[in-house]
């Protein structure tokens, strides 16, 4: 029976998507109660799915689904193992607090909850489909409906960024149609399962298996922001309204990035890669400049929020290095990192979210001495960054510990020696932050010391959204805005929960082990 | 039955002796001492021959207490000297805690002749580098310094040797001698580099000329009591190791012994401390014996190690009189002593028969063995690139440096005892130290005289001497090609002739000799490039990391101009005017084309990869 619940998890939320704009027409709010109904119900849904495939259930630790009863390969399949039932949890939960988040933040238009949960059953589609032109049309589904939330802010270059993203994502997306086509026409299937057991009897080494996977990875690797194909990326990240950028940056390139997995590990196997040594090569060059280069591209940013769009660039860097290394500690590193990154950018994009609501702090120089005033969001912010940085104990250090051993265990030294590079410049660029947090002096602080003791007593958190509006309060601090308590809140627990999952190693273990028994059989 | 006697080897016996020494009072210490080194010497001398202890040694077959004639003539005498030294040390007023360095140096010697492999050899080596230094740092003072320079030569010499048996272990892939079970068929350390390697990092601590220099600059620093252990065992420990390496001897060590053998006796001519002039004698009598192994064979390998045993009695007792002198007079320069024959009799004849010891004069110990060895230098050697008449080359070598002795011990006797007269009266040695001095002096005139052609030979039993001890029978023709017969008319007149040979040429030398001031050691020159070079390197250093550390904050502040503002760096690069200023971020056209151009590339690695 349990397999009932892949179609329901995407088809709730899609369905649900109709009810924000329907109801719109008779009430004006109605799109976040509707959206947060429905991703708690999926919320939910997910856990129970997770349950399931999880290895402390009896049941079978891999759901299949026909849709509408047209069995495999002609029919479209839905697949549930441990690795996706790890990305539906990450999609579910990052849902939930986005939406917290988002209460009084918005975007607030009913459209925006018609597109998120749009955006969030498209992202589970790509998570539970076990058919690769399926994963193409969830793959359209949330390119596009990310471009209409990108463009949801008012800013023009928003506008633009999305167009960009717009050409580029669908170019990008065309490059994997093509792929798919490729390798349709050498297999006659389109079916994941049915796929790998037909490219395993034509061989690896035929030209339209070869260039299927090339127009499949650049695909990809646009889509997951992969240097030089990243340009798209900081544009869209920081132009969109906070509550879109951390919604895309924590869940659209990590459900691409799992998807190319999924791809490279469960249809074209690590037999495909040991036939195909040079593409190995390729993707690993790639990858090592990637993360360097995407570094030192956060280092020369100025706007925090394109600061943490190039670290995106270098941490996916990370990942596909990973998967280029055909290594089963490589790999458990990488999907670690997929959600470990989500989380953390997550907390660093609604972090940075909250000081720019109530102090309209936009760049790194605008930071100076915010960990005074606002010392919950920016000890999270910090918390979040030494995450990222790989610093203990944290998801960060297991992801980049797993990779980096996994590297070592190949005899990858050259990818191991990036990782540490990177880890030193991620360590730079978090390092600004925090130096402008902490010890810089604000430039502008004369008149406001009596006014910043108020603030200090009562913290930002503690401005709620009406306790704000009490004048004597917010009177001393010169263009402050009140900044609803749910939106640290949201941030405190995604943050706490990057060092929680420090002891998580085991349960990934857990969920991962069958899946990567079949990929590394 | 001898199982007990196996159980341990000595060496760790004596160093668990050494730490309750340092913790016992002064005179059970000293006593516990004394009575621990008789017993070892019982123990050596009865034990069997054979290999005891075959075990594992940081992973590697160990022999750890390998009897045979060799090691047990180092034992006997390293024991021998021990109860005397443990004995002068006490009656000298040797701290407790001294006299346990002095012991645990003992121990790591006993560990080193009696290992049974090279692995274990040279790690009692080092021990014995380590314990020695300790020995002498004790003293503190100018001992500390010239102490340092000690442990560096002893570390260098040291990981030489190091890396020759390694080598060797690289060839023969066992640590393990050829004598002992399990060993390798040929004996020694591997021919060619392990060979050069070991017999510098042995030269080393045998003195050889050049790497000399620590003897006369350490042994004359510490306390007088740890001088008489330093004289004995690191010098002779490095002759019993140069044997093992080359059991075959080599022409170029017996040369290298000839020459240390002139130029310790000529250097010690030119000294007016007593300590420092006893120390370039070690290097010469070492010579004699370095000669004898490198001369190789059974009648100069006896030869050579008669004279280690020989050696250490005599000079042992010459450190001991120079040592009661030093401790009477508080003098140490033989320019500013005199007429103390009248003052301190015993010390002056224990000190006569240690000087006719060591010079080799006819009734003594030194003659007998000083013997085997030119006589060996004569018969079992060739006459070599620069024969005088019928005397080899190395021969004329040995017996030169027996004049230089001689020279040099009248000179040392002249001055302290006989000539002038002292001012005051000066107590002569006390009790313990006489016993010591006329126990030692005892032994050096028995061992002269308890040898087989000597004419009162017969009334002593037969194998009490020194040859019944020695590693071959060199009185038998089965044994050796030419049978050493110790007192013949040649060879008493050989002797006589070289001691007014050393008389004529002390006259003739005692004016300038007395005008001569300090002559330099080849160490003034080490001291000095050590200590230049050194600073250079220093200096060199600094400014090093000053040009890194320019380079290093030029390279930041060039990287945090061109981050904060990137366009300006394209701009001065060429790209782009003023009017039209170069777009960095690539726009939607740019980034399709790098789209495509990446899946071409993508799809060629592909295809014709």
């Amino acid at each position: 029976m349990s397999d009932a619940l892949l179609p329901l998890l995407i088809a709730i939320p899609l369905l649900a998507a109709v009810f924000p704009l329907l109801l719109g027409l008779r009430f004006d709010s109605a799109g976040w109660p509707v959206a947060m109904a429905t991703s708690l119900l999926v919320a939910a849904l997910a856990v129970r799915f997770t349950w399931a495939v999880s290895p402390a259930s009896s049941g079978p630790q891999r759901l299949v689904h026909d849709l509408a009863g047209y069995p495999a390969p002609y029919g479209i399949e839905l697949v549930g193992d441990g690795l996706s039932a790890i990305l539906v949890l990450l999609i579910s939960v990052v849902a939930v607090a986005v939406l917290i988040y988002a209460r009084t933040t918005g975007p607030d238009s009913n459209a925006f909850y018609s597109g998120f949960l749009l955006l969030t059953g498209g992202l589970l589609g790509m998570a539970l489909t076990g058919d690769l032109f399926n994963l193409f049309v969830f793959l359209e589904i949330v390119g596009l409906v990310s471009y209409a939330l990108i463009a949801s802010s008012d800013d023009g270059r928003a506008a633009y960024g999305a167009l960009k993203y717009l050409f580029l994502g669908t170019t990008g997306a065309s490059l994997y149609l093509i792929g798919v086509g490729y390798a349709f026409v050498a297999t006659g299937t389109l079916n994941m399962r049915d796929m790998a057991s037909e490219l395993a009897a034509l061989g690896y080494g035929d030209p339209l298996v070869q260039a299927a996977f090339g127009f499949i990875l650049v695909g990809f690797m646009l889509k997951i922001a992969i240097f030089p194909l990243h340009t798209w990326q900081p544009d869209a990240y920081t132009y969109a309204p906070d509550t879109v950028s951390a919604f895309i940056s924590a869940l659209v390139s990590t459900t691409a990035a799992y998807a190319l997995i999924r791809i490279a590990y469960d249809v074209f196997t690590v037999d495909f890669f040991a036939a195909n040594p040079l593409i190995t090569d390729a993707v690993l060059l790639v990858a090592s400049v990637s993360i360097v280069v995407g570094s030192l591209l956060a280092l020369l940013q100025t706007e925090l929020k394109r600061i943490f769009a190039y670290s995106s660039v270098a941490q996916f860097g990370m990942i596909l290095a990973a998967i280029g290394l055909q290594s089963e500690t490589a790999l458990f590193g990488a999907v670690i990192h997929l959600v470990g990154h989500g989380l953390m950018k997550a907390t660093l994009f609604m972090g940075a979210g909250v000081l720019s609501s109530a102090y309209g702090a936009q760049t790194v120089a605008d930071y100076a001495g915010l960990a005074k005033r606002a010392p919950i969001t920016s000890g999270m912010m910090a918390v979040a960054g030494l995450a990222l940085v790989g610093i203990p104990p944290s998801v960060g250090t297991l992801g980049k510990w797993f990779i980096a051993l996994g590297a070592v265990e190949a005899g990858s030294w050259g990818v191991a020696a990036v990782i540490f590079i990177s880890t030193l410049l991620t360590l730079t660029y978090i390092g600004r932050l925090l130096e402008a947090l902490y010890f810089t002096q604000p430039a502008t602080d004369d008149d406001t010391g009596v006014a910043g003791d108020t603030g200090d007593a009562t913290d930002d958190g503690s401005i709620v959204a009406d306790g704000g509006a009490d004048s004597s309060t917010a009177a001393g601090l010169d263009d402050v805005v009140p900044v609803a308590t749910e939106r640290v809140v949201v941030v405190v627990v995604l943050a706490l929960s990057t060092v929680a999952l420090f002891g998580a190693a085991g349960l990934f273990a857990e969920l991962l082990d069958p899946v990567f028994g079949r990929f590394f059989q | 039955m001898t199982a007990p006697l196996t159980a341990v080897p000595p060496g760790v016996v004596l160093l668990a002796v050494a730490v309750l020494v340092a913790l016992l009072p002064r005179r059970t210490g000293h006593a516990l001492g004394i009575a621990a080194s008789a017993v070892t010497l019982v123990w050596v001398w009865t034990i069997p021959a054979g290999a005891y202890l075959q075990t594992q040694f940081l992973g590697f077959e160990a022999v750890l207490f390998n009897v045979d004639q060799f090691s047990r003539l180092m034992g006997i005498i390293f024991a021998l000297i021990g109860v005397v030294a443990v004995l002068y040390s006490y009656a000298s007023e040797a701290e407790s805690l001294q006299t346990a360095f002095a012991l645990s140096y003992v121990a790591t010697s006993f560990g080193a002749v009696f290992a049974g492999d090279w692995l274990t050899l040279i790690f009692c080596w080092e021990l014995m580098a380590v314990t020695s230094t300790l020995l002498v740092w004790h003293y503190r003072g100018k001992a500390v310094r010239a102490g340092y320079r000690y442990a560096i030569f002893h570390g260098i010499g040291g990981t030489l040797l190091m890396a020759a048996i390694l080598q060797t272990y690289e060839a023969k892939s066992t640590f393990l001698f050829a004598s002992v079970p399990g060993g390798p068929e040929v004996a020694g350390i591997a021919a060619g580099l392990p060979a050069a390697l070991a017999a510098i990092g042995i030269g080393v601590n045998v003195g050889f000329i050049g790497l000399h220099t620590w003897l006369p600059d350490t042994y004359p620093r510490p306390h007088i009591a740890a001088s008489v252990f330093l004289c004995v065992f690191t010098t002779k420990t490095g002759v019993y190791g140069m044997y093992r390496a080359f059991p075959e001897g080599h022409l170029a060590i017996a040369y290298m012994g000839g020459g240390m053998a002139v130029f310790g006796a000529t250097f010690a001519l030119f000294q007016n401390d007593m300590r420092r002039l006893l120390s370039y004698h070690i290097q010469s009598q070492v010579g004699y014996m370095i000669a004898g192994v490198g001369i190789g064979g059974a009648l100069a390998q006896s030869g050579a190690f008669a004279h280690v045993f020989n050696h250490i009695l005599y000079k042992g007792l010459l450190f001991m009189t120079a040592g009661v002198v030093v401790y009477r007079t508080g003098e140490e320069n033989l320019k500013k002593l005199g007429g103390l024959a009248r003052e301190m009799p015993i010390t002056a004849g224990a000190f006569t028969v240690a000087a006719l010891s060591i010079a080799g004069f006819p009734g003594f110990n030194g003659f007998v063995s000083k013997g085997i060895i030119i006589s060996a230098s004569h018969y079992a050697f060739g006459a070599g690139p620069l024969p005088i008449g019928e005397y080899h080359t190395l021969e004329w070598l040995l017996l030169l440096g027996g004049i230089g002795t001689f020279m040099s011990f009248i000179k040392f006797g002249y001055y302290a005892f006989f000539h002038g007269t002292h001012d005051g009266s000066v107590a002569d040695a006390n009790t313990g130290q006489s016993v010591a001095m006329l126990a030692v002096a005892g032994l050096c005139v028995f061992y002269g005289i308890a040898v087989p052609t000597f004419p009162l030979a017969s009334i002593l039993p037969a194998n009490v001497g020194l040859f019944g001890l020695l590693p071959f029978d060199v009185t038998s023709d089965a044994v050796v090609a030419h049978v050493y017969k110790t007192y013949t008319v040649g060879h008493i007149v050989e002797g006589v002739v070289l001691a007014a040979a050393g008389l004529i040429g002390f006259r003739l030398t005692k004016k300038p000799l007395s005008k001569l001031g300090r002559v330099p050691d080849i160490d003034a020159i080490y001291n000095r490039v050590v200590f230049y070079g050194g600073r250079s390197v220093i200096v060199g250093v600094t400014e090093l990391y000053a040009a890194v550390d320019r380079a290093v904050m030029g390279a930041i502040a060039r990287a945090k101009a061109v981050g904060t503002d990137p366009q300006a760096t394209v701009q001065r690069l060429g790209f782009g005017s003023d009017e039209q200023p170069p777009i960095l971020r690539s726009g939607i056209g740019r980034s399709v084309f790098v789209l495509l151009a990446v899946v071409s590339l993508a799809v060629a690695i592909l295809l014709l990869g």
